[in-house]
């Protein structure tokens, strides 16, 4: 074709283009949320400035100190400072967090897809499978993997609970997907010969993703949380590394002698972070959809 | 459509079976391919001691010898009998051990899910009536707040305050050393182990009920409702609520399972004798024959929950099919 025009269009007018409309979210993004967990995390990431003393060093004369100007946050039974191991531990939690998650979301994502791609008989044997895994409770299925299988180190642990939370993830995707498996771009990418991973990757997941955020956000979220009950009970991390579930495994002992700050310090820190993370995964919840009320 | 009741009660009771016995298969195979020694639960120390010959015949005579599908198959035929064999650790009849510990386990849990249930609904209404006014804000943040504090530190927290600094309740066990019998006792050992374990699941369940009750309220059928001159109370009460109410209880039967495994925890760090910490042990010391039954017992009541969580959404509302019991439960949890 060249440049002069072969058709024009008559009749009634083209309405003028509406303005571009913004992607409409819901207001009251959690600003305080995102600025203590970013300080948080970068805190941590940047743990070799902060610390005052060696993390792992055993002060066997100043143990169980209470904070004081030299300790910021005391010393454990052990004489460990407390302030230099909620810097460097909390490093080993967080990347616990996220290890586990990224597990258990590529097992969900593949699951997801497989089941809602899958035959009828296929989907229902492998959601009926979901829906035993989801009904034993999380928390127990890990202990009971981690106790059998014995010495956990970051990497074990990180399996082990990424393994065991994939289920809920995997039930939406899959709800998603077999809502759009029989579009027509969908169909189309696979009489050209799309495998399986090219439509997932290029069909399937842009449009699941946003449903499956707030859940990503708080399995991240849970995984902390799972590190630190399984450190805490001796199953997880042991003593020599340092993570915040580590360090409230000597809580017990705390206890006896009323030290307090080798309980609250620690368990402030997660109990912040993990409020954080909360209130992120609420709120793109809350801006995946809402409605107004009709009472 | 109609059903035979005895096919359809057939059917449930059939995957029941067949559910329990791969379960049983399952948890007896992966306990015995797990590394670590089971001989160092029964004999402790002295393994240490023990020459090889001496170990060799003391795996004999635990039958720890043979392939693990003869076994299986010895342990099932026992089983059928009644006989789920000796604890390794305890040196007891399983049984034994299981039923000097079960009762407070169910009394921690009982009590527990009662009061979690009913606290739940309350406060679910409460806060869809106040939506979005203070005191469901206030209650949203709180109950965000616990449900974000691990059950473990909670517990030390309460222990450190009530227990160590203020003196005014028992940090662990279940009863003081003989006062067994003392039910005031073993009342006030019990309160700090229930108050964890009921808000441990409060807000999850509030919550819950508080969105459903939301969704209740964005449907047509409450415009139709006040268009007729209803008032919020009928329209709530009398409408949104008895049609969450059957999804409610049969959320209830299958978060038994999940009520009863927040108690393990918490038996662990109050060191309360119940099975919770008990199943704990017995999987840190691989201690087969207890860890065993004590899979058996929580796999069963899963199973069970379940399945009578789908006969009542069934029965009651016959809207829900029969696979949508979990989908309810999406909400990621701890």
């Amino acid at each position: 074709m060249t440049e002069e025009k072969l058709f024009t269009v008559v009749g009634i007018r083209q309405p003028p283009p509406a303005p571009p409309q913004k992607v409409k979210r819901h207001k009251g993004f959690p600003w305080i949320s995102a600025i203590l967990m970013a300080a948080i995390v970068v805190c941590c990431l940047f743990a070799e400035v902060l610390m005052t003393k060696n993390p792992g060093y055993l002060d066997l004369q100043n143990f169980s100190v209470a904070p004081n100007s030299e300790f910021l946050f005391g010393t454990d039974t052990l004489g460990r400072d407390i302030f230099s191991g909620i810097w460097y531990g909390g490093r080993i939690s967080i990347a616990i967090g996220f290890l586990a998650t990224i597990i258990s979301t590529f097992i969900a994502v593949v699951y997801g897809s497989v089941s809602g791609i899958a035959p009828q008989w296929l989907d229902t044997l492998m959601m009926r499978f979901t829906e035993i895994f989801l009904s034993v409770p999380g928390l127990l299925l890990v202990l009971f993997l981690q106790a059998i299988l014995g010495a956990a180190n970051v990497l074990t642990l990180s399996v082990v609970i990424g393994i065991t939370s994939w289920a809920s993830i995997a039930k939406v995707i899959r709800t998603e997907v077999r809502q759009i498996r029989n579009s027509e771009y969908v169909v189309a990418s696979r009489c050209m010969g799309g495998n399986f991973f090219h439509i997932l990757r290029k069909h399937l997941a842009p449009n699941f993703i946003a449903s499956i955020m707030f859940m990503v956000v708080m399995n991240v979220r849970s995984a902390i949380g799972s590190e630190s009950t399984l450190s805490f009970m001796g199953m997880g991390l042991p003593l020599e590394i340092i993570s915040w579930g580590s360090m409230l495994s000597l809580s017990e002992k705390a206890l006896l002698t009323g030290s307090w700050w080798i309980i609250l310090i620690p368990g402030i820190f997660l109990v912040t972070l993990l409020m954080c993370l909360t209130n992120i995964g609420n709120y793109l919840r809350k801006s995946a959809n809402h409605k107004e009320s009709n009472l | 459509m109609r059903k035979n009741p005895f096919l359809y009660y057939g059917r449930k009771i059939l995957v029941f079976l067949l559910s329990v016995f791969l379960l049983s298969v399952a948890v007896f195979y992966i306990s015995r391919l797990a590394p670590g020694d089971p001989l160092m639960s029964y004999y402790g120390e002295r393994v240490e001691k023990m020459s090889v010959q001496e170990k060799a015949e003391a795996r004999d005579k635990l039958g720890l010898n043979d392939p693990i599908y003869i076994q299986y198959i010895r342990w099932l035929e026992k089983a059928a009998k009644g006989d789920f064999g000796i604890s390794f650790k305890y040196k007891q009849d399983v049984m034994e051990v299981i039923s000097q510990r079960i009762g407070f386990t169910l009394i921690l849990g009982g009590i527990g899910f009662i009061l979690t249930f009913v606290g739940a609904l309350l406060l679910g209404i409460l806060c869809a009536w106040n939506e979005d006014k203070w005191p469901d804000r206030i209650l949203c943040s709180v109950g965000t707040l616990l449900s974000c504090i691990p059950e473990f530190w909670l517990s030390l927290v309460l222990i450190l305050l009530f227990a160590v600094n203020l003196h005014w309740l028992p940090s662990s066990g279940a009863y003081d050393i003989g006062h067994r019998n003392d039910v005031l006792n073993i009342l006030r050992h019990l309160i700090l182990p229930l108050i964890i374990v009921v808000l441990q699941h409060l807000w999850y369940y509030g919550y819950m009920i508080r969105n459903k009750l939301l969704e209740e309220t964005r449907a047509d059928y409450v415009l139709l409702g006040k268009s007729k001159g209803l008032g919020k109370k009928d329209i709530m009460f009398k409408h949104c609520l008895r049609n969450i109410i059957p999804s409610y209880i049969s959320i209830m039967a299958i978060s038994v399972p999940h009520v009863m495994g927040g108690t393990y925890i918490v038996e662990t760090v109050f060191s309360y004798p119940g099975i919770g910490a008990l199943s704990y042990e017995s999987a840190r010391y691989h201690d087969y024959n207890l860890l065993m039954v004590l899979c058996m017992m929580t796999g069963i009541l899963v199973i069970f929950c379940n399945l009578i969580g789908q006969i009542i959404n069934e029965k009651i509302d016959p809207r829900i099919k029969a696979n949508d019991v979990v989908e309810t439960s999406e909400v990621t949890r701890t």
